[in-house]
């Protein structure tokens, strides 16, 4: 086999050769303009631009669209390639939404990785006061990155988790549209390669970028605006194709009310994704180009009179988040549906109020488009809006109540078991109660005069990033585990897992509160000894320690059980829901024959009952 | 680590491949329009942040100097070039190739004029044929002009770069009367970016009082 | 042993819930008081702050163990016990009590609106007795008395409401001083401003709070609240160098 025949390897080629060719045209183009040849700016956007473009050319994401606009028909290829190992196909372009979901689920997990080793890093210089090993410029760095890499890691583990099941508990052949499905993936890649390019410059401005900073900082801001650019481009034509999919493949009987709950969440995730992602595209495409050509869109410039003619960095703070408000709900509601998918199946019972959990996505989703300003309680706008925003932030409490009193109602009478992914869903939801309740006390203006930029928010958020997505990704990769590989995760090391990591957790979140209660900044390479706060600081590092070993025996685990595990059966967890009925590991065609849908998805307990049935030969 | 169990009938093709059957045609249909009206919706919160901007730093009240005579003519190119596209459309439905051809040619052609004119006129890419009265590196009014602008306009070329290969494949005799989805596609979204020419033209050219900026 | 009753909706599992639930709150209530000690409280408009912060955490301490509670219960309670094979009971919902607890955090939610603008007003208004300007820069501040004084450390008389007002020409940073409650960015192309009425004497360190670079985590400077006469003797002092300076000028 040749290394070339691997996509990757060529898409990686064509990112550098891009990058070349890139350069070269910005060169030339400036000395055919007139201007000095080199200019770091433009050179690098330049480069970036065509390192992504060179990198899907060479990975083969747009060959067939390439051929169509030359009238070139292609079938949709499927089935792993010829001639070549199996596994060969999650290094290159494959249409199937299973491979495209491991691909994504895999990425998304090395990129947690890589994400939490920053945190460890910039951890270990904060666990007592004074600078050891990091200097501010590097830990500024890697902080910046640790923020970006881990929010990557989350948007590409949900469109893993989308991708992988939504088909499946719909009974489609495949998305929508596959070969834009493929290209979504790709993007990401080149985009990571970007993002990790920008740690050899360095940039300093925390993952929210503001301007005037990050107009001013070194040269790696460019390929982080660009990466994010990238990404999010992905996500704005994944979440388009999956509501497609949703919309359009449900088969004969699935009413949207009888989708399992798990699509409702990703619905209502899409719809954030597809519309709030262009305003943070937009937000450092401005950047990059008030950078580049020195549009004065966010910093201010003066005219003789001393009237400012230029920009307001204000403006930034909306765009960046009327994206990154809800997008926080991109990362909370896939969480939310999975904690609502397993509960019934370890209860034994119905969801408790199907409907009202499934419209309190929705709810959570557009209520979280008009909340955004509560991000900017100090930022010096208007005071009026400060009270606009506290009312409707304290408002999306409502609909996130409902989720939980819902799945209160579910465990309550069930036969309940406690299998690895039942733990880490009570996990889930007790994590998740904290992170959620430590938002009202932020909402109300007053008490986020205070708080704002504080450790306290640094404990929100790993609170409700936690107990939103990484509890139930995890969860999600132990209870799906065997549909993909058709074998057992070993449940000992499971539970170790578990109970090593739900502690870890909550200490570092509580301690990361403390800490800022007790006036601890966020973003700082070095703190004042007199805070008092260094040994709540040396607990938050042994806690992130704690939390790195426990997901080092999760890898181990999912490793070894893959070649050891017992062998799953079709259906090891008694569920309902349409991917279970049929063989694991998954098959290449998921369906034999088309499904349709005869009754409610979550009737456990009633006697008789059935969600899917297959149709049979006739009635195609 | 994981792997999709590999099928006998790997590498088989697609059972409902493009071309299967009429049922398939039009599922597909149906997933194609609602993708692009989607992606339209998407699209539209990126021309609206944009709108946002430039009422943010403007306000209401002010706009810069523009010149009002070019404005008006290429905002009437395009539109005229939405009729064309229409035209080419009805044709293609009744199945006359010529006129097809002829139409969506010229609706490129005034994309072409449309798109000569913001680069000449407003942006003043060529100073020797027409002196520029705005930078985007000059002020707030230069930078949410060449903005606005540059992105409409890069909406424009990828249009007209659609109509091309679209015109070609109708050369080569890729479209039915019945079936021509890359046609319908290409006019749709070139309506599109009409319309959101029409939120951009007041936007840049009438709302608020005309500023004369100097520096 | 309390023996527990066999179906789920009997009355009796609601009054054990419920009393463990008053339990834990009160319990988590002084848990989290002890664990989440916000320093501001040496200022009025600090005062508020501390006050709805406290409030919130009760509101947490209950809503937590409501739900935790439950959830702790229903996982003791309705376990499957060894042998078992039964399926759990089959109710799938109950619209009385989905309204209810939409409703009841609606209320909540409404009663904490009121509450966070009537502390937003106390926690942002204030007099002008004192004005000062404080600019800053990376990474750095100073301190402007409308007399003329400046100074890299700010000295402001205890018990007199202060109008700071806030400018930077490079890049955003923020205003804050822990012990004083609320914090304010500093907007480059804009001043904004902070009520500021200190109540305790003493030494403060004023901190920036918005992520501005390179050092951003040591742009601190100095403050001091001293008694009102103390204060005029400081004016004084700076006054006199500083016409010294100039005249020496
Ligand atoms: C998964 C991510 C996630 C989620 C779900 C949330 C959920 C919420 N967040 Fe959070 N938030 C972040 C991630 C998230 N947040 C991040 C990353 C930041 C920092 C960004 C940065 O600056 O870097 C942030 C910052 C942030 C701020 C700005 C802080 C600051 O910088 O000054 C605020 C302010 O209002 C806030 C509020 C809220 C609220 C009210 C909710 C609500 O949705 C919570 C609703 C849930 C509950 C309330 C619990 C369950 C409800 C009940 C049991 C019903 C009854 C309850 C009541 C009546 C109160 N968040
Ligand atoms: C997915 C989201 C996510 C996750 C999982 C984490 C995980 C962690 N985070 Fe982070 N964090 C953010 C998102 C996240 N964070 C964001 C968005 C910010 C804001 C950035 C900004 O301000 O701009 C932030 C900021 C942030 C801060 C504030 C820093 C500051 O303001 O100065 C701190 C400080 O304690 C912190 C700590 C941690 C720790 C200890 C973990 C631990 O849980 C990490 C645990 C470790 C792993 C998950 C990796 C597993 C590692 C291994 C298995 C080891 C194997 C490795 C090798 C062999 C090399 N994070
Ligand atoms: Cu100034 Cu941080
Ligand atoms: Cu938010």
């Amino acid at each position: 086999m040749r290394l070339t025949s691997l996509g990757v390897v060529r898409g990686l080629v064509g990112y550098f050769a891009g990058m070349l060719i890139g350069m070269a045209v910005v060169v030339i183009s400036r000395l055919v303009l007139g201007m000095s040849a080199w200019d770091q700016e433009a050179v690098w956007v330049g480069g970036i631009i065509f390192s992504i473009i060179g990198f899907l050319l060479g990975v083969g994401a747009m060959s067939d669209w390439l051929k169509w606009t030359r009238g070139v028909q292609t079938p949709l290829r499927h089935g792993p390639p010829v001639n070549q190992p199996a596994w060969t196909r999650y290094f290159g372009v494959d249409y199937n939404h299973k491979v495209i979901g491991i691909q994504y689920g895999v990425t998304a997990f090395m990129l947690l990785v890589v994400g939490g080793s920053f945190a460890l890093i910039f951890r270990s210089e904060l666990a007592d006061s004074g600078i050891t090993f990091l200097q501010p410029g590097t830990y500024n760095t890697v902080l910046s990155m640790h923020g970006w890499v881990a929010l990557a890691a989350i948007l590409l583990g949900i469109a893993g988790i989308a991708n992988y099941l939504v088909p499946l508990m719909i009974g489609a052949e495949d998305m929508a549209f596959p070969r834009l499905n493929a290209f979504a993936y790709w993007l990401n890649v080149p985009a990571i390669v970007t993002l990790l390019i920008s740690m050899l410059f360095g940039w300093d401005s925390g993952w929210t970028a503001y301007p005037p900073l990050s107009l001013r900082g070194p040269v790696g801001y460019q390929m982080v605006f660009w990466a994010i650019f990238g990404i999010g481009l992905s996500s704005i034509l994944g979440s388009l194709n999956l509501i497609v999919t949703m919309l359009l493949m449900r088969p004969k009987g699935m009413t949207l009310f009888r989708m399992p709950i798990l699509c409702w969440a990703i619905l209502a995730t899409s719809i954030i994704q597809l519309t709030a992602t262009q305003l943070i595209g937009q937000a450092f495409l401005m950047l990059s180009f008030e950078r580049t050509l020195g549009m004065p869109l966010f910093n201010p410039i003066y005219n003789a009179a001393g009237e400012n003619i230029g920009g307001q960095p204000i403006l930034f703070q909306h765009l960046f988040w009327f994206y990154s408000h809800p997008a926080v709900y991109v990362f909370v509601l896939p969480g939310l549906g999975i904690i609502s998918e397993l509960l019934p199946v370890f209860s034994r019972k119905p969801l408790f109020g199907y409907r009202w959990v499934a419209l309190s996505s929705l709810a959570i989703a557009l209520v979280g488009f008009l909340v955004w300003g509560h991000h900017m309680f100090t930022s010096g706008y208007q005071p009026y809006l400060r009270v606009v925003f506290m009312i409707s932030t304290l408002l999306v409490a409502v609909p996130t109540g409902v989720k939980f009193f819902s799945w209160l109602g579910t465990l309550w009478g069930g036969r309940l078991t406690f299998q690895t992914p039942m733990l880490f869903t009570l996990g889930a939801i007790s994590v998740f109660l904290i992170g959620g309740l430590s938002g009202p006390i932020l909402a109300t203006a007053a008490t986020d005069l205070f708080l704002h930029d504080t450790y306290f928010i640094v404990g929100h958020f790993h609170a409700t990033i936690f107990g939103g997505f990484v509890f139930p990704f995890f969860a999600a990769i132990y209870y799906w585990y065997p549909k993909i590989t058709g074998r057992m995760y070993n449940e000992t090391m499971g539970k170790l897992h578990f109970w090593l990591m739900t502690p870890g957790f909550w200490l570092m979140s509580l301690a990361q509160m403390t800490a800022g209660t007790m006036g601890m900044r966020r973003r700082i390479a070095d703190y004042d000894p007199a805070l008092g706060v260094e040994n709540v600081q040396l607990l938050v590092t042994i806690a992130g320690f704690v939390i790195a070993f426990s997901i080092l025996i999760m890898i181990y685990n999912l490793f070894t059980s893959a070649e050891v595990g017992v062998l799953a059966g079709n259906n090891p967890w008694r569920s309902r829901s349409p991917e279970w009925q049929i063989p694991s590991p998954a098959p290449e065609h998921s369906y034999a024959r088309p499904i349709t849908v005869v009754g409610e998805p979550y009737d456990y307990g009633l006697a008789g009952s059935t969600y899917i049935a297959t149709a049979g030969a006739g009635d195609d | 680590m994981a792997a999709v169990t590999t099928s006998a009938q790997a590498a088989a093709l697609h059972p409902h491949d493009a071309h299967a059957g009429h049922d398939h045609y039009a599922a597909q249909l149906r997933m194609n329009r609602l993708g692009l009206w989607l992606f339209f919706i998407s699209e539209g919160f990126l021309f609206g942040g944009l709108l946002t901007v430039r009422f943010f730093l403007w306000g209401a009240d002010t706009r810069p100097e523009l010149d009002q005579t070019i404005g008006l003519i290429v905002t009437s190119v395009l539109l005229i070039s939405s009729v064309s596209m229409r035209l080419a459309e009805t044709a293609m439905e009744r199945g006359n190739r010529k006129a097809f051809s002829v139409f969506i040619l010229l609706t490129a052609l005034f994309g072409l004029i449309f798109l000569g004119g913001v680069m000449v006129f407003e942006w003043g890419l060529f100073p020797s044929l027409y002196p520029a009265h705005l930078t985007p590196w000059g002020d707030k009014y230069g930078a949410v002009v060449f903005a606005m602008t540059g992105m409409h306009a890069l909406h424009v070329i990828s249009g007209i770069i659609f109509i091309l290969i679209v015109w070609n494949l109708a050369r080569k005799g890729n479209f039915s009367q019945e079936r021509h989805w890359g046609v319908e596609s290409c006019a749709i979204y070139w309506h599109y970016v009409d319309v959101v020419w029409i939120f951009f033209y007041p936007a840049l050219y009438l709302i608020g009082n005309a500023v004369h900026v100097t520096h | 042993m309390l023996k527990l009753p066999q179906s789920s909706t009997d009355r009796k599992h609601f009054m054990i819930v419920g009393a463990l639930v008053v339990v834990t709150t009160i319990i988590l209530g002084f848990f989290l008081l002890a664990i989440l000690p916000i320093k501001a409280q040496a200022s009025v408009q600090a005062e508020p702050i501390r006050w709805l912060f406290q409030l919130h955490l009760w509101l947490i301490a209950f809503l937590f163990s409501l739900v935790v509670v439950f959830m702790l219960y229903s996982l003791l309670v309705f376990r499957r016990r060894k042998g078992d094979t039964s399926e759990g009971e089959h109710f799938e919902g109950n619209t009385v009590l989905e309204i209810v607890w939409t409703v009841v955090p609606l209320v909540l939610v409404v009663i904490f609106s009121v509450i966070g603008l009537r502390t937003l007003q106390q926690a942002t208004s204030g007099g002008d007795d004192v004005q000062v300007e404080a600019v800053g820069f990376q990474w750095s501040w100073t301190f402007n008395y409308p007399n003329g004084v400046t100074s890299a450390e700010m000295v402001l008389p205890v018990d007199k409401p202060a109008l700071i007002s806030l400018r930077s020409n490079d890049v955003i940073h923020s205003f804050w001083v822990a012990e004083w409650g609320p914090k304010q960015d500093l907007v480059p192309g804009m001043t904004t401003t902070l009520h500021i009425t200190p109540s305790k004497v003493g030494e403060f360190s004023l901190a920036c709070a918005e992520l501005c670079g390179l050092s951003h985590w040591s742009m601190l400077a100095k403050i001091r609240v001293v008694p009102e006469d103390e204060y005029t003797a400081w004016m004084d002092e700076k006054l006199a160098a500083q016409n010294l300076q100039t005249a020496s000028r």
